[in-house]
């Protein structure tokens, strides 16, 4: 199975979610994180992972998702952005909480 | 001891169930149609769920279409918070009902077949259930929630494996389970007829394998090889009290829906006592929550806090004693137990005696070993 195309649109799949927030969670002073719940399991997530998913909105195309990473983190080799996010998604959709 | 955060609400909501599974792991023992919970009892026991951290909310039976108020009970484990699972054979769920359900915010949908072939599948269920699970697969794909087919392995149905999964193939859904019969109950007591031999799992692995890679990306496969066969024994319920915790349709709350069997419990009812406390406080939640209960060679075990020991009612139904080692772990002083079942009854010709009112509840027993995949981070 190949990672995402410049020009798909990844998104949660079917059943997958975001989480409430819980206010345990938001505290002043903690990490910002989020949760996304699935069948039978549940994805915490923080820094970059959180940043990916939360553009994994079926709008946005996976390239305009990489653009965008590249520009924040200017500082990392933009081949290699690509390529841990491609794996990440893919690997996710492995699981079937990603589509694209 | 550090008590764990609680993961997940099994909500046995009624016994009753159309079905008659052969291997129905159901307690022989039923609550009552008229000592079930109300509704408003249940919406409370989600909100407590909620806040006590809970994720998930998985409803089953006995079959959870029997109750009218299902659609309510789901709107109600979804304000709390909670992602909802229906555990479910189908039976009586129509186009509009099931309308109903996802517009209350039902997240996920797993409905189990007993084989690919008809004649077979309705003999095991001991009900003619399978083309209506069929079109009520295709009515599912209508709708944009999570799709998981339970398939139920045994003896009688392994060696067409591969048929079964192409069979699933076609109901695309997003989750296939290949389930191995576990052997607790009616199971038990059909064990001889039930056990698959070693030479017929060896194949259906090879089977799981190739379609896992056929199939990467579109249809999840999960699959936990059959702890008779195993080195060491599944991770029952994800660790006693450890992830969690069964309400029965009577409002008992139970670390694991066979706890029933185990002699000198006493559970707690949550008509009387909040979630919290018996999560946190019960004696039956912290009996074999932790180390301090285990016997050697779990002790010292360097997959201590792997299996946890493995399955407490196992080792009560095959050694007599609910703290032994789980003899299914190939360490445990009583493994010679499963070694004679395997040498005495995977190849025998043993006939069936099929259940005449038991409620069908097989599902979450058999996941057991990889029900609880809450991960912190990808890994």
């Amino acid at each position: 199975m190949p990672p995402p195309e410049d020009s798909s649109q990844p998104r949660l799949a079917a059943g997958c979610r975001w989480g409430m927030e819980k206010e345990k969670e938001s505290k002043p002073g903690s990490k910002t994180e989020r949760v996304i719940l699935y069948p039978e399991g549940a994805l915490r997530l923080r820094d970059t992972g959180l940043l990916i998913l939360e553009s994994c909105d079926g709008q946005r195309t996976f390239g305009e998702i990489i653009a965008e990473l590249q520009a924040k983190f200017g500082d990392a080799d933009p081949g290699k952005i690509r390529s841990d996010i491609g794996q990440f998604l893919e690997q996710l959709r492995q699981k079937r909480i990603v589509d694209y | 001891m550090m008590i764990p955060n609680p993961l997940a609400l099994i909500a046995e909501i009624t016994h009753r169930c159309p079905l008659h599974c052969v291997y129905c792991s159901n307690p022989i023992e039923m609550a009552a149609a008229s000592s079930e919970m109300s509704t408003t009892e249940w919406i409370d026991i989600f909100q407590q769920a909620g806040k006590l951290g809970m994720l998930h909310a998985h409803f089953t039976g006995g079959e959870p279409l029997a109750r009218p108020d299902l659609t309510k009970l789901i709107a109600g484990a979804r304000a709390a918070g909670l992602y909802t699972n229906l555990i479910t054979s189908g039976i009586g769920l129509a186009g509009a009902r099931l309308q109903a359900l996802v517009e209350a915010g039902l997240d996920h949908i797993q409905i189990s077949f007993q084989d690919s072939r008809e004649e077979a599948a309705n003999w095991i269920a001991g009900a003619k259930a399978h083309a209506h699970k069929v079109e009520l697969s295709h009515l599912i794909r209508r709708h944009k929630i999570a799709f998981t087919v339970n398939l139920v392995v045994h003896r009688q149905n392994i060696d067409h494996l591969e048929e079964m999964i192409a069979f699933i193939e076609e109901l695309a859904p997003d989750r296939m389970e290949i389930a191995h019969t576990q052997y607790y109950g009616w199971a038990l007591r059909n064990r001889a007829a039930l056990l698959p031999t070693r030479a017929q799992l060896e194949r259906a692995v090879q089977a799981v394998a190739a379609a896992e890679k056929r199939l990467a990306g579109r249809i999840r496969i999960d699959s936990v090889v059959p702890d008779y066969y195993a080195r060491f024994p599944k991770v029952c319920m994800g660790g006693w009290g450890r992830r969690l915790m069964l309400i029965n349709p009577a409002g008992k709350a139970l670390p694991c829906h066979a706890a029933e069997v185990i002699p000198g419990l006493e559970f707690e009812n949550v008509r009387r006592q909040t979630l919290e406390f018996i999560w946190k406080e019960s004696s039956s939640f912290q009996r074999f929550r932790g180390e301090e209960w285990m016997p050697e060679p779990c002790r010292s075990c360097d997959q201590r806090a792997e299996d946890f020991g493995g399955c407490r009612c196992q080792a009560l139904l095959l050694t007599g004693n609910a703290a032994a080692t789980d003899p299914a772990c190939s360490l445990a002083p009583a493994h010679h137990i499963i070694e004679a079942a395997l040498r005495e009854e995977a190849n025998s010709g043993a006939a069936i005696s099929q259940p005449i009112s038991a409620p069908s509840f097989v599902q979450l027993q058999q996941r057991a070993g990889n029900l609880w995949s809450y991960r912190t981070n990808p890994e």
